[in-house]
């Protein structure tokens, strides 16, 4: 144990004397360790936040595009009768039907045409159960209903956002302006995660969009389907109970999944950023050994001394050995820390939960220190090989 | 193996190193013969010098007493030992325990303290740090460096740093101390004082050996030796109170 304290003694008095020459050779291993923890720990904390989004969306929930049938020229729909198919399918809670309309100018007050011409805000014809099927409530107010739905009511939902850019209060009495066309809003809808256009949307009814904007039939061209069971058999039923081998077509899709396509993209990018990493720790282990390579020519006269006063072959190397073992500790450790720095900085910059992993971190550290050790061992065994006669220069 | 150690108890003078028919051979295509057939024993308390012209073999033979080279042929025995026959570790730990060295460059580790330096010698020898310092400053002591312990060697005169090179090769207690001209690089009176601190090193247990050019070092000892051309060519006493020659 002496002897180990010595041996360290030794190699960290070498290396302090050398300040510079020590921090270079010490930045292979800090940006290698540095690299692979920030791509881990980003991808991580990354994978955590879209982990508690689709937590939120929950994995059950359907997307139905219409897509082009024969009628070419034509925006794609789904006749409002699948609509009624799709919701007695097994399995299936709740579905509802959308449609963004074209060509309608929202403004909140008079005057402000010309703004909200260059800005349009979407409107979407909403069928009456969005909140249930997206499963997001109401901020305040109420969504629209059979009475809005059977009379023609001119009435509006408004998304969290839009809400917010008018300035609406709770309960207020307001009225916004659709081409001209006064309606009432009666409710704002909360955030929607998986559809952050809507957050900044109106929503009307069928009805009026028939009335007021010559839809030639309340047929929705998106369906929101919730199926909490079977959700892949149902999605892969919906298209044919859509077109009924018609050739109104339509593609049903899980978001969710493509979340998870999403988070496998990232897995890829970090898979690069390890091997990059990792490059990066090699190209520094070939730095270590090339820069202790010439220490050990500087330094034969160290050696030769050392050798002189009784210090065997054995320990040369060990001392040699030592000094890389404490450039690959210390740079492992650092660049831990400036790498679990850069994922704390994309952390709080993207709004993320940091997630790192303490034995991730250990267990970088020590490849550090690995790869630092291995390219100790030429230049070592070189110092060990020197002969102390050719360095001191007798006589 | 036999372990080589100083005699615990004097009941005369010992021999500390001695070259049995050793010769020094360098080269593969060409031969050199830089020692031819040397013998030579050094006793505890001598104090001898070793001379002669460039190229007489000098260097080799202060490389083969400090049992940092070994012989093409023959034998080098410390304390009795054969360090031709031992492994390196074993004739390392020999060495830094019968052998301390002073060098005409002196040598010293450019990072290190007075005190750093001569510590050095005092590494991996079983000493606790405590002590390891404490014979250091002993030593630094012997050579009046007390005061300047924590001085790097760039901040002390040649003299100043020949006298730590001294501390560290007497702070293992040595049996011998070879000095490869240790006045060579220093003016007059760091010469005097150099000389002065080997006269007042000798002792009963440790000899005293310096290889040099110059004659007013080599007759400050008691006993000289030439060399040409490879070999001894005279052994002289100078003074009469203690020593045996070949």
């Amino acid at each position: 144990m002496r002897r180990f304290r010595e041996l360290v003694g030794v190699a960290i008095s070498g290396l302090t004397a050398r300040k510079i020459r020590t921090a270079l050779i010490m930045l292979g291993p800090i940006l290698g360790v540095a690299a692979i923890v920030a791509a881990i720990g980003i991808n991580e904390s990354s994978k955590g936040h879209l982990k508690a989004k689709l937590q939120e969306l929950g994995t059950d929930l359907i997307v139905v595009n219409a897509s082009t049938g024969m009628g070419f020229g034509q925006d794609p729909v789904i006749e409002a009768a699948a609509v009624s198919r799709v919701s007695r399918l097994p399995d299936v809670t709740a579905v509802t039907g959308t449609r963004q309309l074209s060509d309608i100018v929202t403004v909140p007050f008079e005057g402000a045409e010309d703004y909200y011409r260059a800005f349009p805000v979407p409107v979407i014809a909403s069928g009456l159960s969005l909140p249930k099927t997206l499963e997001v409530p109401m901020v305040s107010g109420r969504f629209l209903n059979d009475y809005d739905r059977d009379s023609g009511a001119r009435v509006a939902v408004i998304g969290r956002d839009l809400a917010d850019e008018y300035g609406y209060l709770a309960g207020e009495p307001r009225t916004i302006l659709l081409n001209g066309l006064e309606y009432g809003v009666v409710g704002v809808l909360d955030w929607v995660l998986l559809e952050p256009s809507m957050d900044s949307a109106v929503f009307v009814t069928f009805t009026s969009a028939v009335e007021d904007w010559e839809l030639d039939e309340p047929d929705p061209s998106r369906l929101y389907v919730r199926a909490p069971t079977h959700t892949s058999l149902v999605a892969a039923e919906i298209p044919t109970v859509v077109s009924l081998g018609g050739p109104d077509g339509a593609n049903a899709s899980v978001p969710t999944d493509l979340l998870d396509a999403q988070s496998q993209v990232d897995e890829s990018l970090n898979n690069l950023t390890k091997m990059m990493g990792g490059l990066a720790l090699v190209v520094g282990g070939v730095g270590i050994a090339n820069v202790m390579s010439i220490s050990v020519i500087q330094r034969s006269s160290e050696i030769g001394i050392r050798r002189a006063l009784g210090h065997n072959r054995g320990t040369i190397a060990v001392q040699f050995l030592f000094e890389a073992l404490v450039v690959g500790v210390f740079g492992g450790v650092l660049g831990a820390l400036v790498g679990a720095g850069v994922v704390w900085g994309v952390a709080e910059q993207r709004g993320y939960t940091m997630v790192l992993s303490v034995a991730g971190l250990v267990a970088w550290a020590l490849v550090s220190v690995g790869v630092a050790v291995v390219a100790g061992l030429y230049p070592s065994s070189k110092a060990a090989r020197l002969e102390p006669l050719e360095t001191l220069r007798l006589g | 193996m036999t372990e080589a150690s100083p005699p615990g108890e004097m009941t005369g003078p010992q021999v500390v190193l001695a070259l049995e028919g050793v010769s020094r051979v360098y080269g593969t295509e060409v031969l050199v013969r830089a020692l031819d057939d040397v013998s030579l024993d050094i006793w505890a308390g001598e104090y001898l010098s070793i001379v002669g012209p460039s190229g007489s073999g000098k260097s080799t033979m202060l490389g083969l007493l400090g049992v940092l080279d070994l012989p093409t042929e023959g034998a080098i025995r410390v304390w009795g030992t054969d360090v031709t026959c031992l492994a390196d570790g074993e004739r390392s730990r020999l060495r830094g325990e019968a052998i301390g060295f002073v060098f005409q460059q002196f040598h010293l580790i450019p990072h290190l303290t007075a005190l750093g330096n001569v510590e050095t010698a005092l590494l991996y020898k079983g000493l606790s740090a405590r002590e390891r310092r404490g014979r250091a400053m002993a030593a630094l002591e012997q050579v009046g460096l007390e005061a300047r312990f924590d001085h790097r060697p760039v901040q002390l005169s040649g003299g100043e740093q020949q006298r730590v090179a001294i501390a560290r090769a007497i702070s293992t207690d040595p049996g011998v101390v070879l000095a490869d001209e240790p006045t060579g690089a220093l003016d007059s009176r760091n010469a005097d004082n150099v000389m002065q601190i080997f006269e007042d090193l000798r002792s009963p247990e440790r000899a005293i050996c310096t290889v040099t050019h110059d004659l007013s070092v080599a007759n400050a000892a008691q006993r000289k030796i030439s060399m040409l051309d490879g070999r001894i060519v005279s052994d002289e006493m100078l003074s009469h109170d203690q020593g045996v020659g070949t």
